[in-house]
């Protein structure tokens, strides 16, 4: 009986021995198992990243929706004992958030555009238009990229004032056209980069064709460039809503035209103050208001109202990063 | 369409065709950099230059105007041997400075590319992970960071409700009894994971975005022939990327430079208005740096032959 039973076993054993022997089976396996490991290292490392990302955040989401308060209060830890938005109300008065929001929004999406259309035209002209001295210029981009914004600070408002260029909306814009812009110069590479990287067939095949340089540009060459063109759109909006150096020097900001990024700025400096001219103090009592530390948690409940609307937005335009070009007419 | 392919074809011909081509060319890149040269003499060069003039005066801000002295090399002598803040001094931060992006971008590129690719996988939640990923992009803002730099009180009220760290990973690792070097460089690098993360924000949508345009069907033809993950990447994604590499390089570059101690010190000395001309010399001396380094960069990518493209030539 015995011996029955350990003769099975040991066939079944052999049986599974020469299934896993066979070599077909074994790459079959050992591909499975590969998968199954790269899936797992990969849901671990990105777990892990996401984690590091977010704990700050979620740890200033947590605070912001404590009770004004609650804010002193060891027994809360993460789960805010009661529930409150007034925290973000009291900060949306200081930012005076739905105008902010509005200007800023009207001014990344402008400067957006504008961007986009000087620095891709200047990026093909470098990459796919090249004549002599085209290099040499390219050195003036390298130079207005590595160029700390700090060092022409002076220079610039000094020059600009007797431009009478100062506290107007209107100034960035003309530098965002004029590819000076917020980091304009590293859009410009990244379009040249993108623009050496597409096949010279594209071109000769549309040049035969009998296209102009411009409709080459226009209706072949720029829509195979659309990375390029998500990214630099996205960045160029990203960096104009979280600017407050040009804002700043060209005092763009104003009561009339509050932007975020500098009523931002204002209320961290002194929440105090900013409470108080906007009214905002009436909406809580005294023993609240003395306390720094609720001071301090409005001016971080105000940067997570800077920041959320970029975030809700990324996550429609992330899409864009999905597919991938087919180039038009050409294999291989 | 058909029509208008002959006509230009005839427009092409007429103009004796290659040449032709060639000249309308030249047109439209001098019309494409029209906007770029405009600007580049009008908002870059006029303020540069000033600014390069002043490093050689001692400038003095009264309500009058400004008030200058000629003194020579004198701003660039006190930028590397005289210019000392509270705990440190120009010419110690700017070496480190250097030395950190040297050793770095190499760790921040390899990582960014890492990431890049693995977000380039299919796999459920990728729009969520994305969007985290895409956080420290919009973190990296001077508005914010002075917002949430208010928030010192916070992070000492956390601390001393326990929750700054979920638990002691240096402590652990003593119990197990490890090698206390090894324990320090564990730590130090779990440290630096964030702010390494805060710095790749921008280089692994760079990455994502070169990835995306590779051609489809170089993968779908290696597929076929049996590729692995592994040889797709090395053979397909890395030649196609590399282009982007020196984008990212370049950026990665300025990004340290920009954020480093350096170009703080060189705000704080133009925050006093009788330093101006120090500042200017400071920061003409960071850009002759960043040059050279760049400079280093494309000779040694030239002899590996990293970034050129090879459609071109």
């Amino acid at each position: 009986m015995k011996n029955k039973w350990l003769l099975s076993i040991k066939n079944s054993l052999l049986s599974i021995q020469t299934y896993f022997k066979e070599p077909r089976t074994k790459m079959v396996w050992r591909r499975k198992s590969s998968e199954f490991m790269l899936k797992l290292l990969r849901t671990i490392l990105l777990f892990g990243l996401c984690f590091v990302i977010l704990f700050p955040t979620i740890q200033q989401i947590s605070m912001a929706l404590r009770a004004p308060e609650d804010v002193n209060n060891p027994a809360v830890v993460w789960i805010p004992q009661h529930f409150s938005v007034e925290n973000i109300k009291i900060a949306m008065v200081v930012l005076d958030y739905w105008k902010a929001l509005l200007n800023t929004f009207k001014m990344s999406f402008i400067t957006m555009i504008l961007q986009l259309l000087s620095t891709s035209l200047a990026g093909y002209a470098f990459s796919r238009l090249k004549f002599r001295g085209s290099n040499l210029l390219f050195i003036g981009v390298i130079i207005t990229i590595v160029t700390p914004p700090q060092a022409l600070s002076l220079a610039q408002f000094l020059y600009f004032r007797s431009l009478n260029l100062i506290g107007k909306e209107f100034s960035i814009y003309l530098m965002s056209a004029l590819g000076m812009g917020i980091r304009s110069g590293i859009f410009i590479f990244i379009f040249r980069q993108f623009f050496r990287g597409l096949p010279k067939e594209l071109e000769e095949s549309a040049q035969l064709d009998g296209a102009s340089v411009f409709r080459t540009f226009w209706n072949i060459m720029l829509p195979n460039a659309r990375g390029a063109i998500v990214t630099v759109a996205l960045f160029a909006f990203v960096w104009q809503w979280n600017d407050a150096y040009y804002v700043a020097i060209f005092d763009v900001s104003t009561a009339e035209f509050p932007l975020l990024t500098m009523q931002l700025i204002n209320a961290a400096e002194n929440v105090y103050n900013a409470l108080f001219y906007t009214g905002g103090l009436d909406l809580i009592g005294q023993n609240v208001w003395e306390n720094p530390l609720f001071l301090a948690l409005i001016s971080n409940v105000a940067a997570l109202l800077m920041m959320l609307p970029l975030l809700i937005m990324y996550i429609f335009v992330q899409k864009q990063f999905v597919e991938s070009i087919e180039r038009t007419g050409i294999v291989g | 369409m058909a029509n208008l392919a002959q006509t230009n074809l005839r427009s092409i011909s007429k103009s004796k065709g290659v040449q032709g081509y060639k000249r309308q060319k030249h047109i439209w890149a001098a019309i494409f950099l029209a906007p770029w040269v405009i600007g580049f003499l009008m908002f870059f060069l006029i303020p540069f230059v000033r600014s390069f003039y002043f490093s050689f005066f001692e400038l003095e801000g009264t309500p009058e105007g400004i008030i200058k002295t000629f003194v020579g090399f004198h701003n660039y002598y006190y930028a590397l041997n005289e210019q000392v803040t509270a705990s440190t001094s120009f010419r110690v931060e700017l070496l480190n400075t250097t030395l950190d992006a040297i050793i770095n971008i190499p760790v921040l590129l390899i990582f960014s590319l890492f990431i890049a690719v693995m977000l380039n996988m299919e796999f459920k939640g990728r729009a969520f992970v994305r969007a985290i990923f895409f956080i420290p992009v919009i973190l990296n803002s001077a508005a914010v960071t002075s917002a949430l730099g208010g928030g010192d009180l916070m992070a000492t009220l956390l601390e001393e409700q326990g929750i700054n760290q979920i638990f002691d990973l240096e402590y652990y690792l003593l119990q197990t009894g490890m090698m206390p070097w090894l324990i320090t460089f564990i730590v130090g690098l779990i440290d630096r994971i964030y702010a390494i993360l805060s710095l790749a924000g921008v280089p692994i949508l760079l990455f994502l975005a070169s990835i995306q345009s590779v051609p489809k069907h170089l993968y779908e033809a290696a597929k076929i022939e049996g590729a692995t993950g592994y040889e797709m990447f090395w053979l397909i994604t890395l030649p196609n990327v590399s282009p982007h590499i020196i984008t990212v390089t370049v950026y990665a570059l300025v990004d340290t430079f920009l954020t480093s101690s350096v170009s703080q010190i060189i705000s704080e000395e133009l925050g006093y208005s009788d330093k101006w001309g120090q500042s200017a010399a400071m920061a003409w001396i960071y850009v002759t740096i960043i040059m050279m380094i760049l400079l280093l960069m494309a000779i040694i990518a030239k002899a590996m032959k990293i970034g050129g493209s090879h459609y071109e030539e």
